[in-house]
C-alpha cells in the first residue's frame, strides 16, 4: 500500500516532462553526441531492422551486449530505462502467461526469450540515437538524408514545444481539479483514484487542442514572416543548414567498429 | 561582441532617401468571410529614422494596418484589398512576404508562439539560415549583441523570463537586418519592469542605428516617455498623426476611445480646471515635464526637496536614454527619488503617515476589519515555509526561504514585488498546489502536505493569471456551473444565476470563454472563482494583459468579489490597485519577506521600493518628487491635494509648510 502510495507521489507530471527534455536535450556531454548524425542515423537503421532476420540466438545476444554498451555511452535517464523494461517485461511476460494457457510449457519460453532479445535491441539502439542526439542533430541528420524540410523541422519543433505543451496541460489538468471532486477512498491498491486521474487525462485532451490550434495560428504566420518557407524552396539554405556537419574520423572508426563486431558475430553464430 | 558589427546599413537611409519608409494610400480591407471592412481608407506616411506609436480602441484595426507593411495582407490574408502600399517609396504589391519581411521585422504580441527552436542562438539564426544568408552567425550573433542576449546564447528558450523571450523574438527580426521594426504591444504580456526594458532596446535601435520604429500601444506613459509620434485610428481610418506632446494632449479624442492620457498629464488638466485657468495649450506628458510644471505652480515655499526633484526632472528630459519615469526601473529613478525625499524632514514624513486616511480604510468594500474587535483569527498560516524546484540540468533551484506570516480573515492582502521574487510561488504554496520543500503551510487549519488539491479547493478558490488556462468546458453558463455540479453544491441553478449576474456575464453565458475579450475572460474567470463561495481567493495578477478601461472595470468587479468572499490575496505589479484596494500589503523580495505593512507604510520607504523593484505610478513618483507625502496613488487625487496645497498658499496666513497638507 505504502508502496503505491509513493509511486502516486513520485509520478507528477513536472517530473515526466523534466526526465523527457533530459532525455532529449541533456545529451550535449554523451560521448556519443559528437558522432555525425548521418553516420548515426544510418547505423540506426540497420540496427533497427536486422535483428528481425537473425535467428541465431548468440548474434542476438551480442547484438543486445553491444546496445547495452552504446545505451550507457548516450547517458539515458534511468526513467526511460524504466519505461522500456515495463514494456518489455509486460508484452513478453503476458504473452508467456498465455502460451501456458493454452498448452505450452516452459520450452515456450525461448521463443519469446529471442523476441525479447530482438525488441530488446531494437528499443536499445532507438534510445541510444533518441538519447544520444539532441533532435536539431537528428533533424540535420534527417535533412542531410533526403528526408523533406518540413518533416525535418516538424521534428525538431515538435520537441520545441514540448515544455509549452505540458505547461498548457498541467494548468488543463490543475483546472480539473480544483473544480473537481477526488473519490473518497482511494480504493484497493489506489485503483479509484487511478481511474479518476485516467479520466482526467482523457478530459484534458479536448481543452489542450483548443489551446494549442489558438497559439499555432501566430505560429504559421510569423514562419512565414521568418522566410521558413522561401528556405524550403530554396537549395542553398539547406546546404547552409547543413554545412556544419563533418563526417570525421570518429565516425569512421564507430561505424566500421559497429560492422567488425557485427561480421565477428555472424561468423561465430 | 566586437564594436565595429554594431552600425548597421540602415542608419544611413535618412540621409539618402527623401521617400517615407512607409507610405499606405487609401488602403481599404475586409478579412474573408466578414462583412465590416477592417480597414476603410486608411492613410498613413511614416518618416524613415521614426519612433511612432499606433493608438486606438479595440477592434479599429491598429493590427491589420501593421500587417499591411510586411505583406501579410493582402498576401496571406486574401480578402477584399484595395489601396496602396509603398515601402521606402517601392509599391510592395508584387513582392512577397518573404521579400518584405526582410525590410520589415515583426513581432507579436503573444510573441512565446513566434519562437520555434530551442536554443537563443538557433532562434537568432533561424531566419537568416531560411533566406540561406552565409553570415547568418554573425547576424544572428550581432541581434542578441544589440538586444542584451549575447551572454544568454547557449540558453534554451524555456529557461528564459517573459522580458528575455520578448527581447529574444525582437533579435530574431533583427538578425535579418530590416530597416523597419513592428512591435505590437510590448506592454500588455510584459511586466512594467521588462517592458521598459524592451523599449530601452527599441530606443537604442532606434537612436543609434537609425531603425524605424513603429510600436501598436495603448500605455501613454511609454508613449510619453519613448515615441516621437503618435498616430490614432478609429473605425479602420488613420484619424491624425501628431508629435508626442501634441497627440497625448488630444484629451477628447483619447477620451472617446478609452485611452488613458498619462497621469500627468490627467493630473495637470484636472488641477487647471480645479483651479478655473484658461486651459493651457499643451500639458506635461512626462514625469520630467510634469515634476518642472507642478514645481513651477508651487514654486519656492517646497524647499530644498523641489529643487532637487526639479534637477531630477531636467536630467530625465534632457538625457532621455536613461530609464524613464516608473521608479523601479533604473537605479538612477529611484535613487533620484530616495534623494528628493531624503531632503524632506523624516518628523514630517512620520506625522503624515500616522496621520494618513488612506492606510487602514480603503475604498468601497463592506469588508473592512472593524478595529475594536477581537483579532481575527488567522486563515492563513505559514511557517518556515520554503519551496524549491527541481530544473533541467538537475539544479535545485530555491523560490522561497522559509516564510513565516499569519493572514487573518477578512484582510484584503497583496502580493508584491518583482518578478521571480516568489509572489506566484506563494499563492500556489497557499492553494495546495505546490507542497512546501520544508516547514509547514496551514490553511484553515488544514496542512496543505497532507490534503488533497480537491479538498483544499473547497475553501480556496485560485484564479490563474491568464484566465484562458481556466476554461475546460464550452460555455460561460458550464464553465461557473461545473464546479458546482462536480461537488453537488444545493441550489448550483440560483448559484450560478447570481455570479452570472453579478459578474455581468448573462448576455455571454452561452458563448465560449475562449473566444471572449481579455476583460470579459478575466469575469469569468473571477465568476468562476466566487462560486463555490470559498473562503480564501487567490488571485495571480489580474490586472496583467488588460486595457486600461478593462483595467477600471475589474476594480470594479473586485468590489463585488468582497460580497462573496471574505480573504483576498493578490499577487500584483499594479501600485494603484495596491493602493485604493489593499489593507495589508507584503514585499517579497528574492523568496524572503522584504516589508509587511499597510500601503502607506510601504510606499514611504523608498529605499525598500528600490530593493524590492517596484514599479510606481506616475502619480506616486509625481508625489515623491514634489516632496507629498504620503504619496497621491491616483492622479485625481494628486491634482486635489495640489489644488488645495496652491489655495493654502494663495492665503496669506498658510503659505509656510505646504507639506503638511
Amino acid at each position: 500500500m505504502e508502496l503505491v502510495r509513493n509511486w502516486f507521489n513520485k509520478l507528477s507530471l513536472d517530473r515526466i516532462q523534466l526526465e523527457l527534455m533530459n532525455t532529449a536535450y541533456g545529451s550535449g556531454h554523451a560521448s556519443l553526441s559528437r558522432l555525425d548524425p548521418r553516420g548515426l542515423l544510418i547505423w540506426y537503421l540497420f540496427f533497427a531492422i536486422m535483428p528481425w532476420f537473425v535467428n541465431s540466438l548468440l548474434v542476438l545476444a551480442g547484438m543486445c551486449l553491444f546496445m547495452v554498451v552504446t545505451t550507457i555511452l548516450s547517458r539515458v535517464t534511468p526513467f526511460i530505462i524504466f519505461v522500456l523494461c515495463l514494456g518489455l517485461i509486460g508484452q513478453v511476460g503476458w504473452l508467456f502467461v498465455i502460451s501456458l494457457f493454452f498448452g505450452g510449457d516452459i520450452s515456450s519460453a525461448l521463443p519469446l526469450l529471442k523476441l525479447t532479445l530482438k525488441l530488446s535491441v531494437v528499443s536499445l539502439a532507438s534510445i541510444t540515437v533518441f538519447s544520444g542526439m539532441d533532435p536539431e542533430k537528428i533533424s540535420d541528420g534527417l535533412l542531410a538524408l533526403g528526408v523533406p524540410a518540413a518533416f525535418s523541422f516538424s521534428l525538431s519543433y515538435g520537441y520545441r514545444i514540448l515544455p509549452v505543451l505540458f505547461e498548457e496541460f498541467r494548468n488543463v489538468l490543475l483546472s480539473y481539479r480544483l473544480r473537481g471532486k477526488a473519490p473518497e477512498h482511494p480504493g484497493l491498491l489506489y485503483w479509484r483514484k487511478g481511474a479518476y486521474y485516467l479520466k482526467l487525462l482523457v478530459y484534458a485532451f479536448f481543452p489542450l487542442m483548443l489551446a494549442t490550434a489558438k497559439r499555432s495560428r501566430t505560429t504559421v504566420e510569423a514562419l512565414e514572416t521568418r522566410g521558413f518557407s522561401y528556405g524550403l524552396k530554396n537549395p542553398a539554405a539547406k546546404k547552409l543548414k547543413l554545412s556544419h556537419l563533418r563526417f570525421q574520423t570518429r565516425d569512421v572508426l564507430f561505424l566500421s567498429g559497429s560492422a567488425a563486431y557485427v561480421a565477428v558475430l555472424f561468423w561465430f553464430g | 561582441m566586437p564594436n565595429e558589427h554594431r552600425s548597421l546599413p540602415a542608419s544611413a537611409m535618412p540621409e539618402k532617401t527623401e521617400s517615407p519608409a512607409i507610405e499606405i494610400i487609401g488602403v481599404s480591407f475586409t478579412y474573408p468571410g466578414s462583412e465590416q471592412p477592417v480597414l476603410n481608407g486608411a492613410n498613413l506616411s511614416v518618416a524613415p529614422g521614426s519612433f511612432t506609436a499606433i493608438i486606438g480602441g479595440n477592434g479599429c484595426g491598429k493590427s491589420t494596418l501593421c500587417k499591411l507593411f510586411n505583406g501579410l495582407i493582402p498576401h496571406y490574408y486574401s480578402g477584399d484589398f484595395e489601396g496602396e502600399v509603398k515601402l521606402g517609396g517601392v509599391p510592395s504589391q508584387g513582392q512577397s512576404v518573404a521579400e518584405l519581411s526582410r525590410k520589415v521585422g515583426y513581432v507579436y504580441q503573444d510573441f512565446e508562439n513566434q519562437l520555434v527552436r530551442p536554443t537563443v542562438l538557433d532562434e537568432a539564426c533561424f531566419a537568416p539560415l531560411n533566406y540561406g544568408l552565409p553570415d547568418y552567425r554573425e547576424r544572428a550573433l550581432r541581434a542578441l549583441d544589440l538586444c542584451g542576449l549575447a551572454p544568454l546564447a547557449s540558453r534554451f528558450i524555456w529557461e528564459l523570463s517573459g522580458g528575455q523571450k520578448h527581447l529574444l523574438a525582437l533579435a530574431g527580426a533583427l538578425a535579418l537586418e530590416p530597416d523597419i521594426l513592428v512591435v505590437d504591444e510590448p506592454v500588455s504580456q510584459l511586466d512594467p519592469r521588462h517592458a521598459r526594458q524592451v523599449y530601452e532596446v527599441l530606443r537604442r535601435l532606434n537612436r543609434i542605428h537609425g531603425k524605424t520604429v513603429i510600436v501598436i500601444e495603448h500605455h501613454t506613459e511609454f508613449i510619453a516617455d519613448y515615441c516621437r509620434d503618435v498616430c490614432l485610428m478609429e473605425q479602420g481610418r488613420v484619424l491624425w498623426k501628431l508629435p508626442v506632446t501634441e497627440a497625448l494632449n488630444r484629451l477628447d479624442d483619447l477620451a472617446r476611445l478609452g485611452i488613458q492620457p498619462p497621469e500627468a498629464t490627467q493630473a495637470a488638466a484636472r488641477l487647471a480646471a480645479l483651479r478655473g485657468t484658461a486651459a493651457q495649450p499643451l500639458y506635461p506628458v512626462t514625469t520630467g515635464e510634469a515634476l518642472r510644471h507642478f514645481g513651477g505652480l508651487l514654486e519656492g515655499p517646497i524647499g530644498e526637496a523641489d529643487d532637487r526633484s526639479r534637477a531630477t526632472g531636467d536630467t530625465r528630459d534632457i538625457g532621455s536614454t536613461e530609464a524613464g519615469t516608473f521608479g523601479a526601473i533604473g537605479t538612477i529613478d529611484a535613487a533620484d527619488a530616495a534623494d528628493a525625499i531624503d531632503a524632506i524632514d523624516a518628523t514630517v514624513v512620520r506625522d503624515a503617515i500616522s496621520a494618513a486616511p488612506t492606510a487602514r480604510n480603503p475604498v468601497g468594500g463592506p469588508a473592512e476589519p472593524k478595529p475594536d474587535q477581537r483579532p481575527p483569527a488567522a486563515v492563513i498560516r505559514l511557517s518556515q515555509a520554503a519551496l524549491n524546484y527541481r530544473t533541467l540540468r538537475k539544479a535545485e533551484h530555491t523560490v522561497l526561504r522559509g516564510l513565516t506570516l499569519d493572514i487573518a480573515e477578512g484582510e484584503r492582502v497583496a502580493l508584491v514585488g518583482n518578478n521571480g521574487a516568489g509572489k506566484s510561488s506563494l499563492l500556489r504554496l497557499i492553494a495546495g498546489i505546490a507542497r512546501p520543500s520544508g516547514g509547514s503551510v496551514d490553511v484553515l487549519g488544514l496542512d496543505t502536505r497532507s490534503t488533497s488539491v480537491e479538498e483544499l479547493s473547497k475553501h480556496v478558490a485560485f484564479v490563474f493569471q491568464n484566465p484562458e488556462d481556466m476554461f475546460i468546458e464550452d460555455s460561460v453558463r458550464k464553465e461557473v456551473a461545473y464546479c458546482l455540479k462536480k461537488r453537488g453544491y444545493p441550489d448550483a441553478g440560483a448559484t450560478v444565476e447570481t455570479m452570472l449576474r453579478s459578474f455581468r456575464l448573462e448576455e455571454l453565458q452561452d458563448r465560449d470563454a475562449r473566444l471572449l475579450s481579455g476583460g470579459q475572460q478575466r469575469r469569468v474567470s473571477l465568476a468562476i472563482g466566487a462560486a463555490v463561495r470559498p473562503a480564501v481567493m487567490l488571485l495571480d495578477e489580474p490586472t496583467a494583459n488588460l486595457d486600461l478601461a478593462t483595467r477600471e472595470e475589474l476594480l470594479g468587479t473586485l468590489r463585488e468579489l468582497e460580497r462573496h468572499v471574505r480573504t483576498v490575496l493578490i499577487a500584483t505589479h499594479d501600485m494603484q490597485l495596491v493602493a485604493g484596494w489593499a489593507t495589508r500589503v507584503i514585499v517579497l523580495h528574492e523568496g524572503r519577506v522584504a516589508a509587511d505593512g499597510t500601503a502607506a507604510e510601504v510606499f514611504a520607504d523608498p529605499e525598500l521600493i528600490r530593493r524590492a523593484g517596484l514599479a510606481l505610478t506616475q502619480s506616486m513618483e509625481l508625489s515623491a518628487g514634489l516632496g507629498l507625502r504620503p504619496p497621491c496613488a491616483a492622479p485625481q487625487e494628486l491634482a486635489d491635494r495640489l489644488h488645495r496645497i496652491l489655495a493654502e498658499k494663495e492665503a496669506p496666513s498658510h503659505g509656510a509648510r505646504p507639506q503638511l497638507v
